[in-house]
């Protein structure tokens, strides 16, 4: 300090109060001209860029949702093919069961049917011949009739009739 | 030294011309940079706003380092403002040093105690005025007897040490290296072209350190007022 004091004393106090005027006015031309401006366009990038970054980050994310709901969208359509092709096999097989099944029983149907209409045919032949075979007695017994019956021809004629029968019977 | 300078009395104050026209022509330099660095600005900087913007970003992380946080933003322009005026007129006195007659008109402003001294006391009277406004002035005088009573004159005495620290560091590192340079410009003209011959390389590596000087010196500066700011804004 001893030593501040005598630098003091030998030198210029004016040099020190002339270095502070112009100190401080050049402090507020740095200010006016230069350093307001600058410091002002920093803080503007500072806030663009911090802006561009948050809307960067934004649209990244509104992004990759996009693409997940794509991809999930992509998902579903794939397995609503799937089930659709599924459908239509079931449907398929459904409706070529349906078709054996009714081409089985209409089949069945005419079977018995067939079946029924040759019984009748049978029966109404048997019919048929029975009422034949009885206008053939009467027939017989008429010429028979008009002849003379003797014992050999009775016997002949009563065995013959008893054939006549056994054999009816036989073909019934 | 055996510089002569001429003295000026005015209103009974002694004014050495070489310190202020140096000052001056520093100040000068200092407005022609920033101010041509600083002419259309954009958001894509060109060349000349890159270079003022590196520099405020220098000065700034020098608070920074110190005071992270809002409680630095008032300091950053002193700080830059500190450190371009040091730093120019620590470069000043290495390439402009005009003789007159014999007495001397122009050297680094920095090198004369009478010109460090008040940017020291500015720097400190700023640290205080800022404690003030920050602790009140109740708060700003218990800072002295912080953190124990019996610490008040050593507290004090530390006022006065920074304040001749701060300043003489700055005078001693910058007046040397002027000095240095005087002694090898007697050398070199000297015993004519001889001397010349040897000297001129060793002036431009001692020139060449001294800009290395100089810039560490603003920046020692710089960084000590804002470890004084910071000391008087905050408590432990």
């Amino acid at each position: 300090m001893a030593n501040g004091l005598v630098i003091a004393a030998n030198a210029s106090l004016g040099d020190s109060i002339f270095l502070i005027v112009t100190f401080i006015l050049l402090m507020w031309l740095v200010k006016h001209f230069a350093w307001g401006p600058v410091t002002k366009m920093m803080d503007k990038r500072a806030q663009k860029i911090s802006d561009d970054l948050d809307g960067a980050a934004e649209s990244r994310s509104k992004a990759e949702q996009m693409a997940a709901q794509r991809q999930s969208e992509l998902k579903n359509s794939k397995s609503e093919a799937i089930q659709i092709v599924n459908t239509a096999k079931e449907n398929g097989e459904k409706s070529r069961q349906e078709i054996v099944t009714a081409a089985q029983t209409e089949a069945a149907q005419l079977k018995s049917k067939a079946k029924v209409e040759a019984e009748q045919v049978k029966t109404d032949a048997l019919n048929g011949a029975r009422e034949d075979v009885g206008q053939i007695a009467v027939n017989i017994a008429e010429a028979l009739i008009k002849k003379d019956l003797n014992a050999d021809d009775q016997k002949e004629l009563i065995d013959a009739y008893i054939k006549g029968l056994t054999n009816a019977d036989e073909t019934r | 030294m055996d510089e002569k300078y001429q003295y000026l009395t005015f209103m009974g104050l002694r004014f050495n011309t070489a310190n202020c026209i140096s000052t001056l022509l520093t100040a000068l330099l200092v407005f022609l940079f920033v101010f041509f660095t600083s002419r259309k600005l954009a958001m894509r900087p060109g060349k000349g706003q890159n270079l003022l913007e590196y520099l405020i970003d220098f000065t700034n992380g020098i608070v920074k380092a110190i005071m992270p946080g809002d409680e630095g933003k008032p300091f950053y322009f002193y700080i830059f403002v500190l450190f371009t005026f040091i730093l120019f007129s620590n470069t000043l006195g290495l390439f402009l040093e005009v003789k007159f007659n014999g007495i001397t008109f122009t050297k680094s402003p920095t090198a004369d105690p009478m010109v460090t001294m008040p940017l020291a006391m500015v720097t400190l009277l700023m640290s205080h005025y800022y404690s003030v406004e920050k602790w009140g002035f109740k708060g700003y005088m218990s800072n002295f007897i912080r953190p124990v009573g019996f610490l008040l004159p050593i507290n004090l005495i530390e006022e006065f040490t920074n304040f001749l620290t701060l300043s003489l560091r700055l005078y001693g590192n910058i007046f040397a290296g002027e000095v240095l340079i005087g002694l090898l410009l007697n050398v070199a003209s000297s015993f004519g072209i001889l001397t010349a011959v040897v000297a001129a390389p060793m002036t431009m590596i001692w020139q060449g350190f001294s800009v290395f000087i100089g810039a560490i010196q603003a920046y020692v500066f710089a960084i000590l007022s804002c470890v004084y700011f910071s000391r008087k804004l905050e408590r432990e």
